[in-house]
């Protein structure tokens, strides 16, 4: 379904973020991919919502080649992925609700299926109580579990999540990765970038190890590698 | 329906967005305020030179000194020539008895002059005639056609020679005046757009962060920009109510003080600001959406690119 064919990205004037990588993940994968700071993990991951491009190579997804997408067709991609990231990145002036309802109000989803949908996904999040609060309100674990309802609001096929737990302790991180874990029970493929040994090793799923811009360990049931 | 929807949406964003971002906002609407205000300044100081020097324009005329002999049949030609003129603006006739009274009654208090005239048997006074142009320039083409033959000969003296350095003067200030009101103006026009748009570029920059995230989640440039410049559009119509508001209200609250600067003249300032406040606020506003606008567009073009 995600299709990684010889993937290098250059950034001026010599410096390599990632060197020929290749590989794929098929539909309803849980994939870890780690590595230390720099090694290219959320290179690869912005590579996904076209957020950055690779200098050579090819990405498909879903049979959709986003290589080279036109900025315009940018927004229909990523209402297509659910994206999750470490620093949140909320409305501060939009309430839980509306942060939420906004993925859909963008997409020109009615009225109708917007009730529906945001009490839908914030009950899945355990947050239904907090839907009028604004994120400064909430603690970190509650501002990301707001993160990831509104990345399900499109029913994703595709949820991306970059270091999700990397400012939350260690009840909020089990709390996160508990909802991500029940997002691929319904079916989602997730992809799951960190570099937290813990989560890796508890998840027991394939595990994608990358370290100076290649992949060196690519395992179905991985565990962490690096020191 | 969509585009409907869609449409609703962005008011309602751009509406949210206005208001709990009222701080921020604040600051843009007072730097929108100052320039606004500085133009209207401008205005007002334009208008109060216009007004000032059209004052002095209608000081000025001709007077024309028939010879006491002259007939009514030739004063009533020469004022029906001159009337017809359309460099004419008006003509008063003033006959030799009329002159005689005026003369009178300006000296009633002189005893020398009064007797003087009580040993002349007849009026020493000719008729006068005043001519006004419609324009300081038609002066000159007005004296040549007082030396048409039908009654100049019976002309005695003008006084145009007398006044001529003044109408020079007079238009000499004026396209003076009007020279550099509009070079201030533009100068003044510039330094606004300039600041509207460092204003509203530093509302975005503020924003940069939501813009990037609205993108994140599938936000087309329209849905992103649209809010942005409505919320620029609302601060510019909140800071245009301020500045009409702090106009009128300075304006009267002054009017008396500058009247007594004038020497109890009216400069014509509060009624200029009354007559045209329709249009001059008509068309601050269509200058600061279309400024606006056009700012939020570069402004915000900046963080969609990235």
């Amino acid at each position: 379904m995600i299709s990684f064919k010889n993937i290098s990205k250059v950034y001026p004037p010599d410096v390599h973020g990632l060197k020929d990588i290749s590989l794929e993940i098929e539909a309803g994968e849980f994939v870890c991919i780690v590595g230390s700071s720099g090694a290219g993990k959320t290179t690869l991951a912005k590579m996904l919502i076209a957020e950055e491009r690779p200098t050579r190579g090819k990405i498909e997804i879903g049979g959709w080649d986003i290589t080279k997408i036109k900025r315009r067709e940018v927004p229909y991609l990523r209402r297509q992925i659910g994206v999750v990231f470490q620093d949140f990145k909320l409305l501060k002036r939009k309430t839980v609700w509306e942060n939420v309802a906004f993925a859909l109000e963008v997409a020109g989803e009615t009225r109708k299926r917007i009730k529906d949908t945001v009490p839908h996904v914030l009950r899945v999040v355990g947050l239904e109580q907090k839907a009028h609060r604004f994120p400064t309100q909430l603690s970190g674990g509650e501002q990301q579990r707001v993160v990831i309802a509104r990345a399900l609001v499109h029913r994703p096929k595709i949820l991306l999540a970059d270091e999700p737990t990397g400012n939350l302790d260690t009840m909020n991180t089990a709390d996160v990765i508990d909802v991500l874990k029940k997002i691929n029970s319904f079916g989602s493929t997730v992809v799951l970038v960190t570099h937290n040994r813990e989560v890796v090793n508890s998840l027991k799923s394939r595990v994608i190890t990358i370290a100076g811009g290649r992949v060196i360990s690519d395992k179905a049931h991985g565990k962490y590698i690096l020191n | 329906m969509l585009i409907l929807t869609s449409t609703g949406r962005i008011v309602v964003f751009a509406w949210k967005n206005f208001i709990r971002n009222a701080w921020i906002g604040l600051a843009t609407v007072f730097v929108l305020l100052l320039a606004l205000l500085s133009v209207n300044v401008l205005i007002g100081v334009n208008a109060m030179a216009s007004s000032a020097i059209k004052i002095l324009e209608q000081k000025i005329d001709v007077s024309v000194y028939f010879v006491p002999e002259t007939t009514q049949a030739i004063l009533d030609q020469a004022r029906s020539y001159m009337s017809s003129l359309p460099q004419t603006s008006s003509v008063e006739l003033l006959t030799a008895d009329q002159a005689l009274e005026q003369f009178k009654e300006r000296h009633k208090n002189d005893p020398t002059i009064n007797q003087a005239l009580d040993e002349l048997e007849e009026n020493p006074l000719g008729a006068s005639m005043v001519i006004k142009a419609s324009k300081v320039d038609y002066y000159p083409f007005l004296m040549e056609a007082l030396k048409n033959p039908q009654f100049s000969f019976a002309i005695e003296s003008k006084t145009y020679d007398d006044h001529a350095v003044a109408i020079e003067r007079v238009k000499e200030i004026s396209q003076t005046v009007r020279y550099f009101g509009a070079i201030l103006t533009l100068v003044f026009v510039i330094f606004s757009i300039l600041i509207v748009y460092n204003a509203i570029r530093v509302a975005i920059y503020t924003q940069r962060e939501e813009i990037g995230i609205m993108r994140l989640v599938g936000a087309s440039n329209a849905f992103v920009r649209l809010p942005l410049i409505l919320d620029g559009i609302f601060f510019a119509l909140l800071a245009l109510f301020l500045a009409t508001g702090a106009i009128f209200l300075t304006l009267t609250f002054f009017d008396p003080y500058i009247r007594s600067f004038f020497d109890g003249n009216d400069p014509g300032l509060l009624s200029y600001f009354f007559d045209n406040s329709g249009r001059i606020i008509l068309y601050e506003a269509l200058v600061m959406i279309v400024l606006v606008s056009l700012s939020s567009w570069a402004a915000v073009g900046r963080y969609l690119k990235k």
